[in-house]
């Protein structure tokens, strides 16, 4: 493990015991999981090169026993890391070896649905997927998809602002939630919400949006509905180069069209999802377009011939449309198995998660292949193009001795290249323990020193997902520390009326 | 009062670290044209943003425009609307309410009061549309928060707790917004004399529709009366309007408006608006014509309440016959615009008390200083996420020194 952890507090180990008892006065029965062997599956979340046993799981199923069993570990100086349902890629439910792991995976109610007022409410541990299910006899759905939907858990997508393809259209997680209930690390429970359109004071639902973990505990969360699309077609295009298709996404932006999705597949990924699933993806081409346009049937069967005009006048050297559902759906396995594909054409892979401005995407994949030589490890792309959001899978056998290191370095490297071509180290993923000492490259101290602060409005004592996100932790004493700058002059040297 | 004007943001950082040192709260203003929205400040010395006006970068194909906090408004809109886009979230033009010059407002003041207007609905408000920010907190250190890119989760989202924070959080030098393509045509149904429950219901039929509404609103007869401009030209006297929008491509559009009429064909015949007609109607339902300040109602104080949207036709009927005031729906019912007749208090206990119980909140945009030196002008929150919001606005301004008192009632001294 290169990424270093908060060193565990002795003192609290060596209460083990006693806290385990105490935890069991709380939540009672099997909600409280104390013997190694049961606590394996709890060892780590979608980041799976990294493992850690907690010293204790909790699993509650009322606010009310998150409340206390949060008091009880902030009276007692006791690190608590929450988990929804561990399907992080970032790493942002990894255990600490003398913290509570508070798992919500019994929170898995949906509580009203509330079709006039397009609001559906739900307990944290409800899947993604499954609010769409509820919704779904009526026509409606829950417009973030993460691609982990099936098993991922709301709560676990508020915490970490989830994507997925649809998010250029229809938003990412915090543009589609209403309002929830949090617990915080002293016991205290807080309301934000509900609803309506906005919240009422400064934005705590926006800033418990995406906060992986470290504000509080989700325990009630309300999410906006929406009717479905009538319809919904793709088309797949084919590029003899990754600039032509990087332009075709730029002027269909350009001509004012937002695709329900824009997906972009290299060489690479191309190759190991068609060996996969055999959707009928050209192997000739160096770069692969799937755009959907969902909508009424008028409005799809134009915006389907302007993008193939543009796309015939970028050079694609290959176009499909989607005459039929199953075909549509056959475009999108490809790309939605990419993942496992490429987990079959080598024993290891990293999934990168950074965003660039779009017209940077020739500069970063030739600076990426040159990485790739370097490091000796392959690369295959997939690529939220809409949004500009890349997902680089780097190809390692952990089996080999320094290899793991080494990918580890390659990503590091990429996510350098995002920032200083004007990106962000993570689109959608989080920055969990994963990109946590990559920060710096994006904010500098004062930046991250703000970012703090905040932290510290919530969680003073720093025990909830200590060690994720923030590379260097400071005291909340010596951040709200105001200095006083210069001499007495009131407004020194500034134009004034 | 001193008047301060920065000319970059380490000027801004040398004001913000004088202010500290003299223990001098600053009112942060662009171009001043909403001075009047809040509780009356504390402050002694005036920050004026408006020669940080400078475009830093407008890409059209990346969807991003990077704009310095004090740019004219109307300069910006003009920019992006020449490369056909837009500020999705249709951010309301507060000069007619208020009575301040028209046009006017800086980009800043637009985040930070976060006004979205009529298509909120569709494409969310202003929050959801800033991406990053550079801004001098009330430690006097210039921060960046977000980034440059549509699509970004790396730390906390401070974005989010800047705009609607009235600069009571800290100085926003330079702003990046995410700009939309403008939609190619609009055609807005218009139903005549629906009440305001029957009106609620026909709103809400739509948004359960499949057709992507995108703006709906309802002004029942009696606002109708007296109100100039296109709403007026467009109404007859005590004939209530509803208003659908759908928006996209033409095709689309008029596909989508006779389907939605015919759905809609119980709540009555719907006269269909297009483009330039649509615009107008909903230019002035965005900026509350009804309620100008030209008008006859410029003393009546004006809440704008925002509430669950299928609540608001029997909420907003209700308090309009019994404070005998008029009230104007937006978001499908989920905003109304009360104008209340004059009182001391505006009504305000009595209409919290009310909106509370259908689980919203209201906010009191246009009152003479003395009421709203007597009133919470925002919505008082439950104990524990006030003391939060405290905490949250002390990690950025620790001594008070942004804005003293704007958002919270006897913070001010």
């Amino acid at each position: 493990m290169s990424i270093k952890m908060p060193e565990p507090d002795q003192a609290v180990l060596a209460r083990r015991d006693e806290i385990v008892a105490a935890l069991r006065k709380i939540v009672p029965g099997e909600g409280v999981i104390s013997s190694a062997a049961e606590m394996i599956p709890y060892e780590s979340d979608g980041l799976m090169a990294y493992r850690q046993p907690p010293m204790v799981v909790v699993l509650p199923d009322t606010t009310k026993q998150v409340s206390q069993v949060l008091k009880y570990c902030h009276a007692n100086g006791i690190r608590v890391v929450p988990r929804g349902s561990g399907t992080s890629l970032s790493g942002g439910a990894l255990p600490l070896a003398d913290g509570v792991l508070l798992g919500l995976g019994k929170f898995k109610r949906i509580r009203e649905i509330d079709f006039d007022n397009r609001a559906v409410v739900v307990e944290p541990g409800v899947t993604n997927l499954a609010i769409s299910q509820a919704v779904d006899h009526k026509g409606f759905y829950y417009a973030p998809d993460p691609s982990s939907q099936i098993a991922c858990s709301i709560g676990g997508n508020i915490a970490e602002n989830s994507g997925g393809v649809h998010c250029l259209k229809y938003g990412m997680t915090t543009n589609n939630v209403l309002g929830c209930e949090i617990v915080l690390i002293t016991g205290e429970i807080i309301k934000v919400g509900g609803k309506t359109a906005e919240t009422c004071g400064y934005d705590v639902m926006g800033i418990i949006t995406g906060s992986e973990g470290l504000l509080g505990v989700i325990t009630e969360v309300t999410v906006r509905i929406l009717q479905k699309p009538e319809t919904a077609r793709a088309l797949m295009v084919g590029f003899a180069d990754v600039e032509a298709a990087g332009e075709c996404v730029a002027q269909i932006i350009g001509a004012g069209i937002i695709p329900g999705g824009m997906e972009m597949m290299d060489k690479p990924a191309i190759h190991a999802a068609e060996a996969f699933v055999h959707a009928g993806y050209p192997l000739d081409v160096e770069a692969l377009l799937i755009i959907e346009l969902d909508g009424p049937g008028v409005e799809v069967d134009e915006l389907i011939s302007r993008v193939e005009s543009i796309a015939l006048s970028c050079g694609s050297t290959t176009c499909q449309i989607s005459v039929s559902e199953k075909e549509r759906l056959l475009f999108w396995a490809g790309r939605k198995a990419a993942f496992p594909a490429v987990g079959r054409i080598s024993p290891d892979y990293l999934c990168m998660d950074g965003t660039i401005p779009r017209k940077q995407l020739p500069l970063v994949l030739r600076r990426m292949k040159e990485m790739s030589e370097k490091y000796g490890l392959g690369v295959a792309n997939v690529f939220h193009a809409g949004d500009g959001n890349l997902h680089p899978l780097i190809l390692y056998d952990a089996n080999k001795p320094g290899e793991m290191d080494k990918a580890e370095a390659f990503g590091a490297d990429i996510l350098r290249l995002c920032v200083e071509v004007g990106g962000v180290l993570t689109g959608e993923h989080g920055v969990g323990i994963e990109k946590r000492d990559l920060m710096p490259e994006m904010f500098s101290e004062i930046d991250l020193n703000q970012q703090q602060r905040l932290k510290c409005a919530f969680d003073k004592d720093g025990l909830l997902n200590p060690g994720k996100v923030f590379p260097t932790l400071h005291r909340c004493a010596e951040l709200g520390r105001v200095h006083v700058h210069g001499g007495k002059l009131a407004f020194p040297d500034i134009p004034r009326f | 009062m001193e008047t301060l004007k920065p000319r970059d943001a380490k000027d801004v950082e040398d004001a913000v670290r004088a202010a500290i040192a003299g223990e001098q709260p600053l009112e942060i203003v662009g171009h001043g044209s909403k001075r009047a929205i809040g509780q009356p400040m504390a402050t002694n010395a005036l920050l004026d943003l408006s020669a940080l006006n400078a475009v830093s970068n407008y890409e059209p194909n990346e969807l991003i425009i990077t704009v310095e906090a004090g740019a004219p408004l109307a300069d910006v809109k003009s920019l992006i609307d020449s490369k056909n886009q837009q500020f999705a979230f249709e951010p309301i033009d507060t000069s007619g309410l208020l009575g301040t010059p028209a046009d006017a407002g800086s980009i800043g003041g637009m985040i930070a009061a976060g006004l979205a207007g009529p298509r909120r609905i569709r494409a969310g408000g202003a929050r959801d549309h800033l991406l990053g920010a550079h801004a001098v907190s009330g430690f006097g250190d210039s921060f960046k928060a977000g980034g440059k890119v549509v699509k970004n989760v790396t730390g906390y989202d401070l974005c989010k707790l800047l705009a609607g924070s009235w600069g009571t959080l800290a100085v926003m030098t330079e702003v990046t917004l995410k700009v939309m393509p403008r939609p190619e045509s609009e055609r807005t149904l218009l139903l005549r004399g629906l009440d305001d429950i029957a009106a609620n219901a026909a709103m809400t039929m739509a948004l359960g529709s499949p057709y992507d509404v995108s703006g709906a609103a309802h002004l029942p007869g009696s606002v109708l009366r007296t109100t100039a401009g296109p709403l007026g030209e467009i109404g007859a006297p005590d004939q209530a309007l509803t208003f659908i929008r759908l928006e996209g491509i033409t095709a689309s559009a008029v596909h989508r408006a006779a389907s939605l009429a015919a759905r809609l064909a119980s709540f009555g015949k719907a006269e269909i608006l297009e483009d330039a007609a649509s615009s107008a109607a909903w230019a002035a339902i965005r900026d509350v014509a009804p309620f100008a300040a030209s008008g006859p109602r410029a003393l009546w104080p004006v809440w704008r309440i925002v509430c669950p949207p299928a609540s608001g036709g029997k909420f907003g009927q209700a308090l309009a016959r019994e404070s005998q005031g008029e009230v104007v729906y937006d978001w499908a019912g989920g905003l109304i615009w009360a104008a209340l007749p004059p009182s001391a208090d505006a009504n305000a206990k009595i209409l919290r008390q009310r909106v509370e119980a259908i689980g919203g909140h209201a906010t009191l945009i246009r009152a003479p200083e003395p009421v709203r030196q007597a009133v919470d002008v925002f919505h008082p929150q439950a104990a524990g996420l006030a003391a939060l919001g405290q905490r949250v606005r002390a990690s950025f301004d620790p001594k008070n020194i942004l804005n003293r008192g704007r958002m919270l009632r006897g913070a001010a001294t």
